[in-house]
């Protein structure tokens, strides 16, 4: 173990057969092990996460869960509405944000965009938006536009939005710009070079990253009831506030399996998109 | 009509890649450029259609000053303007036609181009050129299926789409097989020909380029060191021009 941390440390040098030697660099973990140690230790502190809590009061965990079983069956007609409502707010809100991320990843894309103070302001501008979590948003729609389903759409499409352009333009930056390069020598504009070139060539991933989105966005789409934006949240939050915990149980299965239905027929057409 | 005035590139790395060209090239000429790798064969070619805009000189086409040219009136000049690359630059994911076709989005109007609808006059077109460099049965086949050769030709009928007064080359034939090449180069005499259509190409291998080109164009370190008729490329000359005796790797041998 000595020998292992010094060998970490001082790396020996490796004498090829020819007579050549080497000195192999210092792996970076040397350094990133220790700090990542005093960070969880600091992180621990700031927090008073400790295991003593943790084994005392986790047990309560396990009897919540057991006052969820079993669930409320006959109160399944009335989720159905809330349910299907998460759900169109999830596909609404990913069809308008992925719509909105494609002609705005094509102004963020480094290889496209040639005006770098442009692009500086408007790459800098939206990841400061970017860091806000989506509950932020769905408060303020829901200041704007009152509690419901609109304020929670208009979040996930914003959020959804803001996530699928940067992820867009990542691919955008690494794809082959030859055929870029040929259409705009045949006297198109870049948009149309973009269309007509690009467009073919990140277009599966596209769609991937679209259904990608919408998995992540039933389950946000499950909370954001909670601030009141609308949903199955909504009922959730009332639920474990009248201590019904065996409807909040059949909330709870109720998303599961949706969440699990979704995620599996995504994962699949993703699987055969790539 | 080509032509270059002192013309002077300076990238801005600071590595000059013209120094001081002069060149006059006619309508329906066919001419390779010979050189170095870095000695600007790249460079000449694409200051052509202004992919890369010069620093100081001339060039004029068509009596038409390049470097004044921005915006829409760039775009429309190069429409006449044809370009092929080395690595063929095809959008590999989709069939034959649409990458032929894709050479008409300039002509379009902006909606009929972002929901890919072209006329019958455009399909037509783009089959035809497709025929004229002899692929018409792979029209509807993806271009990722087809072999080097065969993508080059859907390159060329893609600025034979165009209708160009010019096509640029850059290396179209350095990334295939001696026999491919040769064919590839034999469809490049007959649209020159056929057409009338100027051909400036950059070729990596001595013996293709005068084979193909009635005029060969020696460049050095960014100078024009030979400018004539292929038959009177010497030995002596493409010493000059490479700096060193040709080797193997020069040429592209027998088929
Ligand atoms: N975009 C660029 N920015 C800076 N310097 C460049 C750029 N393109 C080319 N150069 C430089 O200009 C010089 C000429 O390059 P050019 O590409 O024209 O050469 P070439 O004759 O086409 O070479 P090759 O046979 O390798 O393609 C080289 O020194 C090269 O490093
Ligand atoms: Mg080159």
């Amino acid at each position: 173990m000595i020998n292992w941390i010094k060998e970490q440390l001082h790396p020996a040098p490796l004498t090829l057969s020819n007579g050549k030697v080497v000195t192999p660099k210092r792996s970076a973990m040397v350094y990133v092990v220790p700090l990542l140690v005093v960070l969880t230790l600091w992180a621990m502190d700031i927090t008073r996460f400790n295991f003593i809590t943790l084994f005392r009061r986790g047990g309560q965990f396990f009897v919540m869960i057991g006052r969820m079983i079993p669930p409320d069956w006959a109160y399944f007609p009335s989720i159905i509405e809330p349910l299907i409502e998460t759900i169109m707010m999830s596909i609404t809100g990913t069809l308008v944000g992925a719509a909105l991320a494609l002609p705005l990843a094509f102004l963020s894309s480094d290889n496209i965009i040639r005006n770098k103070v442009f692009l500086w302001v408007n790459r800098l501008f939206f990841s400061v938006l970017r860091t806000l979590p989506i509950l932020v948003f769905a408060l303020l729609f829901k200041y704007i536009f009152g509690i419901g389903a609109f304020a929670g759409t208009l979040a996930i499409a914003f959020f959804t939005w803001l996530i699928m352009t940067k992820m867009l333009y990542e691919i955008v930056e690494t794809i082959d710009m030859g055929p870029f390069e040929a259409i705009e020598s045949s006297g198109a504009t870049r948009l149309r070079a973009f269309w007509s070139a690009i467009m073919p060539q990140i277009l599966g991933q596209y769609i991937s990253i679209t259904l990608y989105n919408f998995e992540m966005n039933v389950r946000s789409a499950a909370i954001l009831g909670y601030v009141g934006a609308g949903g199955l949240g909504l009922l959730l939050n009332e639920k474990l506030g009248w201590r019904q915990y065996d409807k909040v149980g059949l909330i709870l299965f109720a998303l599961l399996l949706t969440v699990y239905a979704i995620e599996s027929t995504s994962r699949l057409i993703r699987k055969k998109l790539s | 009509m080509i032509q270059f005035k002192d013309v002077v590139k300076t990238y801005p790395g600071g590595v000059t890649a013209l120094r001081g060209v002069n060149l006059e090239i006619q309508q329906g000429e066919f001419v390779a450029i010979i050189g170095l790798s870095g000695a600007g064969k790249s460079t000449l070619l694409r200051s052509i259609n202004q992919m890369h805009t010069i620093t100081s000189g001339s060039l004029k086409v068509n009596g038409v000053e390049v470097s004044s040219l921005k915006g829409e009136d760039l775009r429309r000049f190069r429409r006449k303007i044809g370009m092929v690359f080395q690595s063929f630059n095809l959008v590999k994911r989709t069939t034959v036609i649409k990458n032929v076709l894709a050479a008409r989005v300039a002509d379009m109007s902006l909606w009929k181009s972002l929901l890919g609808v072209y006329t019958k006059a455009d399909k037509i077109l783009a089959l035809e050129a497709l025929d004229n460099v002899g692929i018409l049965e792979k029209a509807y086949v993806r271009a990722d299926m087809l072999s080097g050769g065969q993508q080059q030709r859907v390159a060329l009928a893609r600025c034979l789409a165009q209708k160009p007064d010019i096509i640029l080359a850059d290396e179209p034939v350095a990334s295939l097989d001696p026999l491919t090449s040769q064919q590839v180069m034999a469809d490049f005499v007959k649209i020159n020909r056929q057409f009338n259509i100027t051909v400036v190409a950059n070729m990596h291998h001595v013996d293709i380029a005068t084979k193909y080109a009635k005029r060969i164009i020696g460049i050095k370190a960014g100078e024009i060191v030979f400018d004539g008729p292929s038959e009177k490329l010497t030995n002596d000359i493409l010493t000059e021009i490479y700096g060193r005796d040709l080797t193997k790797d020069d040429f592209m041998g027998e088929a």
